[in-house]
């Protein structure tokens, strides 16, 4: 979503729209064509905000705008529609449309809509190797006559078909071949839509034809519950699994060396003997290398602890996305979603938000109705840790406790389902009904797999490990300074009296607000009982999601919620803390 | 409301929402909700219930060999003629 340029109009380019239903592939032919990589998902509504880019075509070079999928466009009930249509009616140069070959009569009752706008267009019959699956043939003349438009079969995964969708596409550029097109009455173009649908396929002698409920297992209370949790288990597991192995065979011994002979070999010995050798020391000495050492800290918290969690979440969660399980999980779930005033799709939003906050609260943009999104967006912010936060939630305690870690979690989900349910008690309204399609169950594609994982790895660089090595160096300089402990004997009360950590407890505090994880880490090095490090994990987790959610809130509505979550998430953190705190001295008393 | 054109049958009518798991029918009458028409929920598809979900969650119909989500209250105002 962020590595197009996105809504910088450029209107002295000549302009291309690429158009179709959801979930059809136009967001894979939109990479083959400009070359910038668009984070493409197996179920509708990845592109919700439209992307462009250039592609050149003979001589020429065109803007390639990926317009959001859409069934119709002549009923604007969302925002995708809307775009739509207000692009249309820009008159651009040229349109590629892509018609689902699995899904042709919905495609071409679409097509019919666009191509009354009279304006050039080439037809991208995609995903044509699909069709064995379902043992049909397409006649693409039939639907060439029948429309006056050229029609080209593509895959848009693979192969080179697509050159064929361009070199049609010079030619209706050159010869401005508008189509000719009779206006249809809203009510007869099903028919006729039918009409050519009847004409152009043909049943393929059926072999192996796979039935479309095969799959329908998993949307059926028993076994899809069952399976359901098993899927998430695994995920976890993973995730958790592939991290560690991560950090503690390939990263660690990376950084703090391994032993050669009389040498150990290996980045921090490597730094620290650098700092050394250059004579620098004191309190400079002690910001690059100290306790905040910028230059130990600084790299292995954001690449030594976070990094390896962030590959292995975003694998697992990339491999659920392309198979098309996860609109399964949505439809299994609608029901109990529905009791609290949410649609069963909103399980994509909050998995996101276990891996990052940012593209989760985007992702609600798909939701019809603003009152839901704000309270998917309230409960991210409050109560789903992202994957930064939950890798140093699990170096906190796992070795002390693995019970905490688990409660953290559940804590964690026990005040999602509150929240959803005083946010749905607090603005009662009625919801929009659940009405979609179910996408194909497909094995994922490695290479497109690769590509996926590679962007979000990037974007965690970018956006989110290079800001932490940023703040890790201001609270070095901080900590030397000696500012942190002023600040922490000015905190006292709240940290100390109310919560009953120990005053440098301060300092993840207020570092926290800055991101996530570091409301955690600086924990790690406390020599904390049990019930602190218990104490310290929850306050953190409902505390101040972090510094660019609360800008991402305020965009995506307004002002007022993002005030709002800032305000509700840091009562809750510390008044659940303090009781906590409480509670668990109480039970310690006890069971000694 | 769509309603289809011979009205002389009416013995063998259901609600979507009434119908079971491997149940199958053709549409009669559908409200005015154009993304069904979209989703291939038009009068006169044959259209057969892969599974109801629990918790008064939606029913998922097949119909032409794609899988609709339709919500139970809106399956409610479909009638299929068995």
């Amino acid at each position: 979503m962020h590595c197009a340029t996105t809504k910088t109009r450029d209107n002295s380019h000549k302009k291309i729209l690429l158009m179709g239903l959801p979930n059809v592939g136009k967001s894979a032919i939109f990479s083959r064509f400009t070359g910038l990589h668009v984070m493409v998902s197996n179920y509708t509504g990845t592109t919700v905000e439209f992307t462009e880019g250039t592609m050149t075509v003979g001589e020429e070079s065109y803007t390639l705008i990926d317009v959001p999928g859409v069934y119709d466009i002549k009923e604007s009930i969302d925002d995708a529609e809307r775009v739509a249509i207000s692009m249309l009616e820009e008159k651009p140069d040229a349109i590629v449309f892509v018609v689902d070959a699995l899904n042709l009569e919905s495609s071409l009752h679409l097509l019919m809509q666009v191509l009354e706008y009279g304006l050039p267009t080439v037809v991208a019959l995609n995903r044509v190797d699909l069709l064995k699956v379902r043992s049909v043939q397409i006649d693409t003349r039939v639907i060439q006559a029948g429309l006056n438009v050229p029609v080209v079969p593509t895959i848009a995964l693979g192969g080179d078909s697509l050159d064929a969708v361009k070199t049609r596409l010079s030619e209706v550029l050159v010869k401005q071949e508008k189509p000719r097109y009779v206006l249809e009455e809203d009510d007869k173009r099903w028919d006729r839509v039918e009409r050519i649908v009847e004409r152009a396929t043909k049943p393929l002698p059926a072999e192996a034809s796979a039935k479309p409920d095969r799959f329908a297992f998993l949307i059926r209370p028993w076994p899809g519950l069952p399976i359901a949790l098993g899927v998430l288990l695994l995920v976890f597991a993973t995730v958790i699994g592939l991290g560690m192995g991560l950090r503690q065979f390939i990263i660690m011994p990376l950084f703090e060396g391994v032993r050669v002979g009389e040498q150990t070999v290996g980045l921090f010995p490597w730094i620290r003997a650098g700092v050394d050798a250059l004579g620098i020391d004191g309190t400079l000495q002690r910001i690059l290398v100290g306790d905040y050492g910028f230059l130990i800290k600084g790299i292995e918290w954001p690449f030594g602890l976070v990094l390896p969690y962030v590959l292995s979440f975003y694998l697992a969660m990339s491999i659920l996305e392309d198979t098309g399980y996860l609109p399964r999980l949505a439809v299994l779930l609608d029901g109990v979603f529905r009791k609290i005033g949410l649609p069963g799709n909103t399980i994509i939003p909050l998995l996101l938000g276990y891996g990052c906050g940012i593209p989760a609260i985007l992702s609600t943009r798909s939701m019809r109705s603003r009152k839901q999104r704000v309270a998917v967006a309230v409960m991210i912010s409050l109560a789903v840790p992202c994957v930064a936060q939950s890798s140093a939630f699990m170096f906190l305690l796992v070795e002390h406790s693995l019970l905490a870690l688990v409660l953290v979690f559940l804590i964690g989900l026990l005040a999602l389902v509150l929240v959803g349910f005083v946010m749905d008690r607090i603005k009662r309204q009625p919801m929009p009904f659940t009405l979609t399609e179910l996408p194909e169950m497909l094995a994922p594609t490695p290479s497109l797999l690769g590509k996926k994982v590679f962007i979000r790895v990037k974007h965690y660089v970018k956006d989110g490990a290079i800001p932490m090595v940023m703040a890790i160096f201001a609270t070095a300089i901080l900590y030397e300074l000696g500012v942190l402990d002023v600040a922490g004997r000015a905190m006292a009360p709240l940290v100390s009296g109310w919560l009953r950590l120990p005053e440098e407890a301060a300092t993840p505090l207020l570092i926290g607000i800055v991101r996530r994880e570091l409301a955690v880490l600086p924990l790690i090095d406390m020599d904390l009982t049990t019930v602190q490090l218990f104490t310290g994990a929850v306050v953190a987790l409902f505390y101040v999601p972090c510094v660019a959610m609360i800008v991402t809130l305020a965009k995506e509505f307004n002002a007022k919620v993002a005030v709002g979550t800032l305000l509700f998430t840091t009562t809750t953190a510390l008044l659940i803390g303090g009781l906590l705190a409480r509670l668990g001295g109480l039970l310690t008393m006890w069971f000694g | 409301m769509a309603v289809m054109d011979d009205m002389l049958t009416t013995d063998a009518l259901a609600t979507m929402n009434r119908l079971e798991k491997g149940d199958e029918g053709v549409v009669f009458s559908v409200p005015d909700v154009r993304l069904l028409a979209s989703l291939g929920i038009r009068l006169g598809k044959r259209v057969r219930v892969l599974a109801r979900s629990f918790a008064s969650g939606p029913v998922i119909v097949d119909v032409g060999s794609r899988s609709v989500v339709v919500d139970r209250a809106l399956a409610a105002q479909i009638t299929i003629r068995k």
